[in-house]
């Protein structure tokens, strides 16, 4: 039952996939953009050039420059900072208050379990998108509240899945000769429990990030997102929609950030779950 | 199980035949005219809103008491004579044979009734009759009445013909409606509501019995399409007549385009840049004009607006009665603000934050700003409000520099400047709080001499380029797209357009 | 049957329960001051004041929950701030295009899900599987208001044989059904691909095969039927998700369904419109979800006859 992971075989049977191998090459491309953003774009994002505003792509501007003469392709280079930032601690929120809940519903079962689960039905009630939006206006905007905001709304799932993971493994053996070892409860759940649904939770988390990078570009589409001059992809997107027919690199380019970042991400969750999770094989 | 897939499947197609039904809507037979607008109605109650698509469509269902004639003067529309009894009491008399859609014929009674409701009821127009002294309102006959303000007024006549303000309704209506008045209106005006889609169409038909000239269409569907660039391509498609608030880049398209034409108008509306003059160290006048001659202003509206706006001199867009023609753009000055700044006691500068909210000019301008104003040392960092938190911040005075909009809702600078700028003006954010600009505004309202009143105007004007509570940013031009085919169309300054006087002529 | 069914709509309530006080907890958190918004910038201090009287605003927190919660239960949802209208009413009328969207969409994806999803299980590791499983992928990676613009882009500026906004009338809906039918198409061929591919191993198709049945009646009459059920459930659960979920869409193609109707009252601070709103979606969520279950349970004998 025990998934514990190696890492070299690890990469290979990744790797074995087509698809999953592109989606890791290119969230690392991904990655490293992000990091050394300071170094590879060509100007700063909130560099205005008001006399050269709306240009069409060029050699000093590859990707054209926006409504302010700000290189599009600079705030994308940026603006991968913001997306992926989002992304991975939305998820890690979610990840860190789910699986605690998680964890204590399937461990302790009971009243505990029904109570916790029943607040989760409640959450998962409302569309995920649609509850990220109201997070989103109750807290106004802003990186973090934009990241709580898709955390939050994601909880509930990771709950879902550490509960079924601990559900399954509760009643093992080496489980109950810990607890009759006289192990500590909560010392269970940590040194014994959650690593092994580390299984399911990778994948989950992967998706995860892919949907938590689109539903924050959602949110900030309809402007939920974070103050200017930020150069975030959904609210380039969103500012391009007026120049679409004259200027529609000033929405191509953005949507193309995102998806192929979510694309690549769904690629690997797929993959891995594909390795790891031998039973959910397609 | 394959029998529940066919039931399944067969549901579908029901459902989506269903769907069907098309509406085609095509233009031909050309008794009904299609227009595009950015934004739904509310409500159509004149009392219970104030905002611009509202009083778009209560233009055509409503009459006023008085109007105002293109030259800005105002004239009778429901009244046919009104008589100045003396300097703060005003009798009505109104025209006979005028008669309401539901068959009632209008009476004294009515349009007393519609200003103790707007008085009572009517909180978000109030601030446009509340000068009215309810206790003197006299019925002499069915169709003559007279009431007094409670001080002389001279701007009243004047605010009096904005939709909200001196509408009249029908009591009967109104009591049998209740609570659901606002979406059965009834009104005296050339067209009346038949159906309303909240979100996407409302239709108007021509009323038979209106008092004056019938309007040439039958019918009128006025259509919600948010997407500028979608009602553009409505408007070339021919599945819209007429299509409001055309941005520039649409503009450009649409004159190319033979079968189209474009109307622009100057709003009421100015986009500026507000000072919490009671905050440090924006309480000093000399860092307010630092900031000034450190912004591009006329740089910055052309990009912001591309050729959407005039850029703003004073605190009164040019469309408004009064508005001081001699005041010029400020200029641009990075030397001079920096010594300013150094002279107030800030060489290095300093950080402050700027509001704004996400109406996407403002946001544009605030971004700009925030750039420009690097180089004489203030970093600005941007807030982007949501509108309620944004008005109830500017109430509580949490606000530092802010980026908003004001519209004078007359053609009287009265509702441009008292509000605004006035110690006890209810939307003065700036916190301006000026005796001699006190006095000014005080005065022009006792007075109901043109020359006097003016002259009040101007030196009030410059009194606030000069105390800079504000830098004016811009008067934003309104853009209307529509077939050449179809004539008559005159926009208002104040956004609410008589569409009933369109014609279509092939 | 119907003891289960009893008991998973008495489970409903208080979920609804919960989402209303969660929903009201959040609206009062959240800044800004109703009475000025319906007011404008212009109107004065006192008329704002007397209106948040009026309006119940300042009273005390439970006692405005418990007094929505007795209205609620009578089907009185309060008037909407902005509008005065019933908000029951408002999202009546809104409501026709919203499901409108949905089932278009499924349409959409079923028709398109099943088939690819049946050839390329067929064909496991084929070219078509290899392009179908991608494209799949691609499908739940697009974002709608990416994709809803460039379709405008093509179909409504540069051909223009769609309307690019999506009022009433099957021919407007098409293309953003499309836009929103991307996802589900994805899953549901994922879906159906997997389910095929697990029951085809399954003893009673290779018998079936051994008995000489050719392939095509062995996957039509035997596979199919069978790998359907999960298939079913995953559009029951899709569907709930278009009916709240398409609030992107309904933006991008101004399409004046309860989704946009929510987010413009979630920035107008419209709290009854907001409130009324999110319940409904719970309710039309929940619903779609028992039905699921139902459905699910009276298609698999293990789960209806732990329910006699």
């Amino acid at each position: 039952m025990s998934t514990k992971i190696n890492f070299i075989p690890f990469i290979k049977r990744l790797s074995r996939s087509k698809t999953a191998f592109f989606g890791l090459i290119f969230l690392c491309f991904m990655l490293l953009v992000a990091i050394f953003a300071g170094v590879i774009a060509p100007y700063a994002f909130s560099e205005q050039d008001l006399l050269n505003t709306l240009a069409t792509p060029s050699m000093e501007h590859p990707f054209g420059t926006d409504e302010f003469g700000r290189d599009v392709l600079s705030r994308i280079i940026y603006g991968s900072r913001i997306s992926l930032l989002v992304g991975f601690i939305s998820v890690a929120i979610a990840l860190v208050f789910g699986g605690f809940l998680g964890a204590v519903a399937g461990f302790f079962g009971g009243r505990t379990d029904h109570y916790i689960m029943r607040v989760m039905d409640v959450f998962l009630a409302i569309p995920q998108l649609l509850f990220a939006i109201s997070v989103a206006a109750t807290l106004g905007p802003g990186l973090g509240n934009l990241m709580l905001a898709v955390g939050v709304a994601a909880i509930p799932q990771y709950a879902r899945v550490v509960r079924a993971g601990v559900l399954s493994i509760r009643s093992l053996d080496y489980i109950e000769a810990s607890t009759a070892s006289g192990g500590g409860k909560f010392y269970i759940i940590f040194k014994h429990i959650l690593p092994n649904c580390a299984a399911p939770l990778i994948v989950q988390s992967t998706l995860g990030v892919a949907f938590a990078i689109l539903v924050a570009a959602g949110l900030s589409f309809i402007g939920l997102g974070l103050e200017p001059p930020n150069p975030e992809w959904g609210a380039m997107l969103s500012t391009g929609r007026e120049y679409i027919r004259d200027f529609p690199h000033l929405t191509i380019f953005p949507g193309l950030a995102i998806m192929l970042t979510i694309l690549s991400l769904n690629f690997l969750g797929d993959g891995l779950r594909d390795v790891l999770d031998p039973k959910l094989r397609r | 199980m394959k029998k529940y897939l066919t039931l399944l499947v067969l549901a579908l197609t029901i459902f989506m035949v269903g769907c069907a039904k098309e509406e085609v809507k095509t233009s031909k037979a050309k008794d009904t005219v299609i227009i595009a607008t950015t934004y739904d109605a509310k409500t159509l109650d004149p009392y219970a809103t104030n905002d611009v698509a509202s009083s778009n469509i209560m233009q055509q269902i409503y009459n006023n008491l008085v109007t105002v004639d293109d030259n800005g003067e105002v004239i009778g529309e429901l009244a046919e004579k009104i008589e100045t009894l003396d300097e703060k009491t005003y009798r009505f008399t109104l025209r006979k044979g005028v008669f309401f859609h539901n068959g009632e014929e209008l009476k004294a009674s009515d349009a007393i009734f519609s200003l103790k409701r707007a008085y009572n009821e009517g909180a978000a127009i109030k601030h446009l009759i509340n000068t009215i002294d309810l206790s003197t309102i006299k019925q002499d006959d069915d169709y003559t009445f007279s009431f007094s303000l409670t001080q002389p007024f001279s701007p009243f006549l004047v605010n009096m013909a904005h939709v909200g303000g001196g509408v009249v309704l029908n009591e009967k209506a109104v009591t049998e409606a209740g609570a659901d008045y606002g979406f059965s209106p009834v009104g005296t005006g050339p067209y009346k509501l038949t159906e309303w889609k909240k979100g996407d169409e409302m239709t108007l038909t021509r009323f038979d019995e209106f008092y004056g000239e019938k309007p040439y269409f039958a019918n009128m569907i006025i259509r919600v399409i948010p997407e500028a660039s979608i009602r553009t391509v409505e408007l070339e498609a021919g599945t819209v007549d007429l299509a409001y608030e055309m941005p520039a880049l649409e503009v450009n398209r649409i004159e190319k385009n033979e079968d189209l034409a474009v109307s622009e108008v100057t709003s009421h509306a100015i986009t500026y840049l507000g000072f919490n003059t009671q905050v440090a160290p924006l309480n000093d006048i000399r860092v307010r004009q630092a900031i000034k001659y450190g912004i591009d202003i006329e740089t910055d509206v052309l990009a912001v607006f591309k050729g959407q706006a005039i850029t703003a001199t004073g605190a009164l867009s040019q469309a408004v009665n009064f508005a001081d023609e001699t005041l010029t753009v400020p200029e641009y000055n990075v030397e001079k603000g920096k010594a300013l700044l150094a002279e107030a006691g800030y060489p290095d500068g300093f950080s402050m934050k700027v509001w704004t909210n996400s109406k996407k000019v403002r946001v544009d301008m605030a971004t700009i700003i925030k750039e420009q104003l690097k180089m004489i040392g203030i970093d600005l960092k941007i807030e982007v409000l949501e509108w309620g938190a944004y008005l109830q911040g500017l109430e509580n005075d949490e606000h530092e520099m802010f980026v908003i909009g004001w519209t004078c809702q007359s053609l009287d600078p009265d509702l441009g400047l008292y509000p605004a700028f006035h110690s006890t003006g209810g939307s003065n954010f700036a916190r301006f709080k000026n005796a001699e600009f006190d006095k000014y505004l005080d005065d022009s309202r006792l007075t109901t001499d043109t020359a006097e009143r003016a002259a009040l105007f101007a030196s009030a004007q410059q009194l606030i380029v000069e105390e800079t509570p504000w830098v004016p940013l811009a008067n934003t031009k309104m853009a209307f797209g529509y077939s050449k085919n179809l004539k008559g169309f005159v926009p208002s300054p104040m956004m609410y357009h008589k569409l009933y006087n369109l014609r279509w002529e092939e | 049957m119907l003891k289960y069914t009893f008991k998973r709509i008495l489970g409903v309530i208080p979920v609804l329960m919960g989402v209303t006080f969660l929903v009201f907890t959040m609206l009062h958190l959240t800044p800004g001051d109703p009475a000025r918004i319906i007011l404008g910038e212009q109107a004065s201090l006192e008329s704002v004041q007397g209106l948040r009287d009026q309006m119940g605003l300042n009273d005390n927190f439970f006692l405005q929950f418990f007094r929505y919660c007795g209205n609620a239960v009578t089907g009185d949802l309060g008037r909407s701030y902005s509008t005065n209208r019933p908000v029951f009413s408002e999202l009546l009328s809104a409501f026709p295009y919203t499901l409108q969207l949905a089932t278009m969409s499924i349409a959409i994806a079923l028709l398109l899900g099943i088939p690819f999803g049946i050839i390329s299980s067929i064909r496991q590791y084929s070219l078509f599987d290899n392009i179908v499983t991608s494209l799949a992928m691609v499908g739940i990676s697009i974002p709608v208001f990416w994709s809803g613009l460039l379709l405008i882009l093509l179909f409504s500026v540069h051909l223009r044989i769609l309307p690019p906004s999506g009022g009433s009338g099957f021919i407007s809906m098409i293309m953003p059904a499309a836009t929103l039918a991307a996802q589900s198409v994805a899953v549901i061929t994922r879906m159906t691909r997997s389910s095929m591919l697990e029951i085809v191993r399954q003893d009673f198709v290779r018998t079936a095969r051994s008995k000489g049945a050719n392939e095509r009646h062995v996957i039509v009459r035997h596979a199919l039927p069978n790998a359907l059920v999960p298939v079913i459930t995953i559009t029951g659960i899709q569907f709930g998700r278009l009916l709240g979920g398409a609030v992107l869409t309904e933006i991008v193609f101004s399409i004046p369904g309860v989704g946009r109707l929510l987010v413009s009252a979630i920035q107008m601070r419209d709290y009854p419109m907001v409130q009324g709103g999110v319940l409904f979606i719970a309710v039309a969520f929940c619903l779609v979800n028992l039905g699921v279950d139902l459905l699910y349970a009276y298609l698999d004998p293990r789960i209806k006859s732990q329910y006699k």
